[in-house]
Formats: C-alpha cells, sequence, structure tokens
C-alpha cells in the first residue's frame, strides 16, 4: 500500500500523532517498562490495524486500542481523575421496516454475523452475551453485556457488565425513512477511558477512528445481511497471494 | 489454477493460485470460457489509481459456464453458458431496485475503506482495486460470482462466444452512454475514443436512433472499424489541426446534440493542455489527462448533453464554467449492466449488434504479460486481446 491508499492519507497520520502524543506524554509518567511496552504494543497494533486493507485489520485496530486503553485505566487508577467518554454514531438507511430490523437484531444467531469482522460473540441467552476480541500474541480481551432496554420497532440498548476488559455501552435506534427508502438506522457506542491528559488522548483517538470503521462496518453488515441475507467477503478470495489474512 | 495477476505497476505476472469456491448462499462458480482486456485495466497497471495489493487476479469482462451453485442460487443452474456485467449488484437494495446497479449498497466489502475517496461506496467490480471491491477477476481458470441469479444472464443458442464476451462491459458501458443522451429523431452524436467502449457507445447511439454518429480518434485502424462497421464519419485529430472547427462545420454550426466521452483518463492530446496534463501524471500529481473530455464540453451545442463514461481520478483546469453558461446536461455513471443486458442479448440475437469484430487479437492465458504490453502499447492494430483459459 502508498500514500494513496485509502487510508494512507490524512486520516491515518491524524491517529498516528495522536497516539504519538499520548505516548510521549505516557512515557514521561510510566515509572514500569512493562506497562510502557503494552502502551506502545497498544499504539503500534492501532496504526497497524488503520494501514491494511482488511477487516482483520480493523479488528487489529481495535485490539490494539483496547490495549492501550486497558493499560491507561490501570494507570488512571493510580491518578485517579476526571473521566472523559468517547462515543461515536453512525446511521445508514436499510431498505426493511424498523420491526423487522428490530426482530433480525434481536433474533439468535444475527449479532454475531454483524459483528464477526472483530470480536467473536456467544450468545448465553436473549439477553446476555459473551465478547471475545482476540489480540496478536495469543491473548484475548473479552466482556459480558446486557441488553438494558429493547422497544421493538424502536430501540436496542445494551450495556458491558462489570470486570470488562473493554467498558462499553451501545444502542441501535431505529426510524422510518422518508418514502421507500426504508428504516434509518443510528449505531451508537460508547466507551469510557480513564480520566487525565491520556485519557483525553486516548478518548480522541478512540473517538475519530477506530470505532468509526467498527460502527460504520458493522452498519453495513447488518444491511446487506437485512437486504440480502448475505455479507459481501473475501473470504477464501483466489490470489498470489500466501495467505488472505 | 492458474490466473493473471498483479504484482506491481506494469509487472503481470501469471501465477498458480487457490481455486474459488462458493462462500455465500448466492454465489456461484463460473468456468472462464473468454475473457479480455479493457482500457481501464491499464490505469492500475501504470499505477494511476490506488489500492491493488500483489498477487491480485485481474480481468472484468467476461463469460463462462456455471461449475457450482450455491444453495439459495434460484434461477442460474450448473452447466449454464451465462455473461456476467463487471459490476456485481444484489438486486434489493435501493440502487439495484431503481437501476443503477453499479451503485449498489451491499457487494462491496471493502465500503468502509472505499466511502473517503468517493463520499458514498459504490458497487463492487471483478478484477479491478480494493477500493471497489477486491474480488478476484476473470482472467483465471475459475471464478466465484456472488448474487448470480442477479449478474449471471443465460446466452441464447446460436451466439457464438466472441458475439457475447463483449456484452459483459464494453457493450453495456458503450449503450448507457447513448442511452443518456435521450436520443431524438435527427439527433447527432460525437464519440471520443475507438475503442471497445467508443465503438459500442457509437453502435448503441444508432441503435437508439441517432441521425448521425461522428468518431474522433487517433488510429487510423480504429477509424477504419467505426466507418466499415458501424457507419460512423470520423475525424483523426492528429492529422485535424482544429477538431473544434471540423465539429462545428459538420454539424452546421450547431455543434453535436450529444457527446460522449469514451477516453477517460488515457486521453492523449496534442497541444500544450495535454503537455501540462502529462507532466504532472508523470510527476505522480495524478491530476488526469483530460483532452477529450475538455474537447467534448467546448463541441457540445448549448442545451445538449455531455454523457462521460471515461474513468478519471480528478481534474484541474476544469471548464465548469462552459458547462454552465451553455446549460448543458452531464450524465455519467459506472455500467449499470444488470439493467441493459436483456436488450443487448436481445438486440444480439436480431443481428443487430455483433461486436466480435473487437476481438482482433486472441491468447492463451499464459501469454497474458505479453498480451497487455501489445494492448497497452496499441501495437499491430490491436482492439482487445482476448483470453481463452
Ligand atoms: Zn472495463
Ligand atoms: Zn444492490
Amino acid at each position: 500500500m502508498d500514500a494513496g491508499s485509502p487510508l494512507g492519507g490524512p486520516a491515518t497520520s491524524g491517529i498516528a500523532d495522536a497516539l504519538k502524543g499520548t505516548l510521549s506524554r505516557g512515557a514521561g509518567k510510566a515509572s514500569q517498562e512493562q506497562r510502557r511496552v503494552t502502551l506502545i504494543l497498544g499504539g503500534v497494533l492501532l496504526t497497524l490495524g488503520l494501514r491494511r486493507i482488511s477487516f482483520g485489520g480493523v479488528a487489529l485496530a481495535l485490539a490494539g486500542g483496547a490495549l492501550l486503553y486497558r493499560e491507561l485505566a490501570r494507570r488512571s487508577g493510580q491518578a485517579g481523575a476526571e473521566t472523559n467518554m468517547a462515543e461515536v454514531a453512525r446511521s445508514i438507511t436499510i431498505g426493511k421496516s424498523a420491526d423487522e430490523l428490530h426482530r433480525f437484531w434481536r433474533e439468535g444467531g444475527y449479532l454475531p454475523r454483524v459483528m464477526g469482522h472483530f470480536a467473536e460473540i456467544t450468545e448465553t441467552d436473549m439477553d446476555q452475551a459473551h465478547w471475545t476480541v482476540r489480540v496478536p500474541g495469543g491473548r484475548s480481551l473479552s466482556w459480558d453485556t446486557q441488553v438494558v432496554e429493547s422497544r421493538p420497532g424502536e430501540l436496542v440498548r445494551w450495556q458491558s457488565l462489570p470486570g470488562a476488559d473493554l467498558p462499553n455501552w451501545g444502542e441501535m435506534r431505529l426510524r422510518p425513512a422518508p418514502g421507500d427508502r426504508g428504516t434509518e438506522v443510528t449505531l451508537r457506542l460508547h466507551f469510557q477511558p480513564p480520566g487525565g491528559t491520556l485519557g483525553a488522548a486516548v478518548a480522541r483517538a478512540l473517538n475519530g477512528l477506530v470505532p468509526s470503521l467498527l460502527v460504520g462496518d458493522a452498519l453495513r453488515r447488518f444491511k446487506s445481511l437485512a437486504e440480502t441475507g448475505e455479507i459481501p467477503t473475501l473470504d477464501r478470495n483466489p490470489s498470489a497471494r500466501a495467505s488472505t489474512a | 489454477m492458474r490466473a493473471l495477476c498483479w504484482e506491481g505497476v506494469n509487472d503481470l505476472r501469471v501465477q498458480t493460485v487457490p481455486d474459488p469456491v462458493i462462500v455465500n448462499p448466492h454465489d456461484v462458480i463460473l468456468r472462464i470460457t473468454m475473457s479480455t482486456t479493457c482500457g481501464s485495466d491499464l490505469h492500475f497497471i501504470d499505477g494511476y489509481v490506488p489500492s491493488m495489493l500483489p498477487g491480485d487476479v485481474i480481468g472484468h469482462e467476461f463469460m463462462g459456464v456455471v461449475e457450482d451453485v450455491g444453495p439459495e442460487v434460484k434461477k442460474v443452474k450448473k452447466g449454464d453458458r451465462v455473461v456476467v456485467p463487471s459490476f456485481v449488484a444484489c438486486g434489493d437494495c435501493w440502487y439495484c431496485q431503481h437501476d443503477l446497479y453499479s451503485l449498489c449498497d451491499n457487494t462491496n466489502p471493502n465500503a468502509e475503506l472505499q466511502a473517503p475517496l468517493l463520499g458514498y461506496p459504490t458497487g463492487a467490480c471483478f478484477g479491478y482495486t480494493h477500493a471497489f471491491g477486491g474480488y478476484a477477476g476473470s482472467h483465471a481458470q475459475y471464478m466465484r460470482v456472488p448474487h448470480a441469479d442477479v449478474g449471471c444472464f443465460q446466452v441464447p443458442e446460436g451466439l457464438r462466444d466472441e458475439q457475447v464476451l463483449f456484452l459483459s462491459d464494453a457493450a453495456p458501458t458503450g449503450y448507457m452512454g447513448a442511452d443518456f443522451c435521450d436520443i431524438k429523431p435527427g439527433d447527432i452524436v460525437a464519440v471520443w475514443g475507438c475503442g471497445g467502449v467508443g465503438l459500442m457507445a457509437q453502435q448503441s447511439a444508432f441503435l437508439l436512433g441517432a441521425e448521425r454518429v461522428i468518431a474522433i480518434d487517433r488510429f487510423p485502424e480504429r477509424l477504419k472499424m467505426a466507418r466499415d462497421h458501424i457507419g460512423s464519419e470520423t475525424i483523426n485529430y492528429v492529422e485535424t489541426p482544429d477538431v473544434l472547427a471540423v465539429l462545428h462545420e459538420m454539424t452546421g454550426g450547431r455543434g453535436p446534440d450529444a457527446c460522449i466521452d469514451a477516453v477517460g483518463m488515457e486521453a492523449y492530446g496534442t497541444g500544450p493542455g495535454y503537455l501540462y496534463d502529462k507532466a504532472k501524471q508523470t510527476l505522480r500529481l495524478v491530476t488526469d489527462r483530460g483532452q477529450a473530455l475538455r474537447q467534448a464540453i467546448m463541441a457540445v451545442r448549448k442545451g445538449g448533453t455531455l454523457s462521460i463514461l471515461g474513468v478519471y481520478g480528478v481534474m484541474d483546469k476544469f471548464p465548469i464554467g462552459v458547462l454552465m453558461n451553455k446549460g448543458v446536461t452531464v450524465r455519467t455513471a459506472q455500467q449499470h449492466g444488470q439493467h441493459y443486458l436483456p436488450r443487448l442479448l436481445e438486440h444480439a440475437v436480431k443481428g443487430e449488434l455483433d461486436p466480435s469484430y473487437l476481438a482482433t487479437h486472441r491468447f492463451s492465458l499464459e501469454d497474458g504479460p505479453r498480451a497487455y504490453a501489445m494492448f497497452k502499447n496499441k501495437e499491430d492494430g490491436i482492439v482487445r486481446a482476448v483470453f481463452t483459459p
């Protein structure tokens, strides 16, 4: 890939700059080498992931962000301070009724496919799910979510339970689109980074980049699945590359 | 299987790659019987468009026989001989349902990565860049075709492969370009470019009722094709110092009612504007050479139609004021092939459309790199190189 590639331009360097700021400030305060390494690893994963054109790359970026976040969260626990919210919301229009879309979302098996580009989801019952994001190097981050509100044709809202590696909550809102256009769907995700300057930097990074790709992809996957019964994929796409990671 | 792969700028190689398999329920696997080069392939071969990856299988104009069908495929059957448009369309989204198939919402696996380039993502194209989906292309023995019930059109009995092959890309693109012109009795249509798409646009303009068609190119053998196979009048812009003046006189001072640009960023001009564009392009500042398009904008009559089929990236020195002051209607798109294929097959069966003369040169797939070198340099009067994998 080169500077002309879709992700090679200002978007990536913006993130990279945000991270550099985070990392340099972090290094000044950090006392333990291991934490510094975790921070850098997280940053590298995040940047790497964003430079790669693949859903695997998005997962990588998310994992990087999460690692970075977790380390910063631990540190802020020591400092104790104000909290920052990172939030991303994106909308898409889907050519199905709001009731149908609500039913799909709540149907067993739908969520794991919609979020399959970055997380492995096991639905433990209708309202609870276990999320796992793999991190290169054999590690993984996980959390459980609980549906806290569900109104047919209107919304579904969930939040992570205590003990989550990356505390978060989210909602999907539905409203009718004009004419024959179906339903406008808004997916909103909240992350709760730690307080302090570091937290603010992470919040900025989380705000612009990873979640936006993550949420955008999730919405497109939801739309394609709802409209066509399948999600477009390059799985097992023939090429002369050794693997199609 | 064997496949022709992009390995870098001006570096194509035939490689052994994994066979495609059914991945999604509406997929079929096609055994490719014919596949052809397209001018837009030269954009990534020359490195002017981003997001190719080494190892990508290229090719997007093709036909074949169905080898395997996914569990949800309803109409297409194993053994069907089919032609397939180069853009993948789902048939279910708002765009597909409004016959805007190349704008499909549900076929581009890299939609989120393409969106920043265009504002909103388009459908995917086979064998093209990753921004356009990254699906493996047709210069191969086998190919996976998603949404087969929407994209696969059964070939009627009695038509030979080379009569049908170009209905995959060149013919629907050219036909759509002529359809955009909303041709009325008495209309004169001028077409820049006598490659596959340009020739198909000229023939389509006549099929849709044009009184006269004027073709502009620089290759004598292509201009001869336009005269002999289609009945176009021709202008060789290398020999003609002032194309605009000639068009002015040929149309009684009115100008063509519609102008079709079937050249795109390959456009090869002669004046200082060309040198400016070429210098910038060579320096990888990648604003497109746009001579043909600028000329078409000047040539078209007041209130006429400009139909753009050439593929462009970014162009500066674009005379938007000319369009505005003359009240020109601009229409453009990547081909909505699924909308035009039934009509085109009907024309082919009636003998009104036979693009087989575009197949000037045949190659085995193993000769792919040599075929593209000839095609790029337009050697030996080549219009299209055809592979029979
Ligand atoms: Zn083409
Ligand atoms: Zn569609």
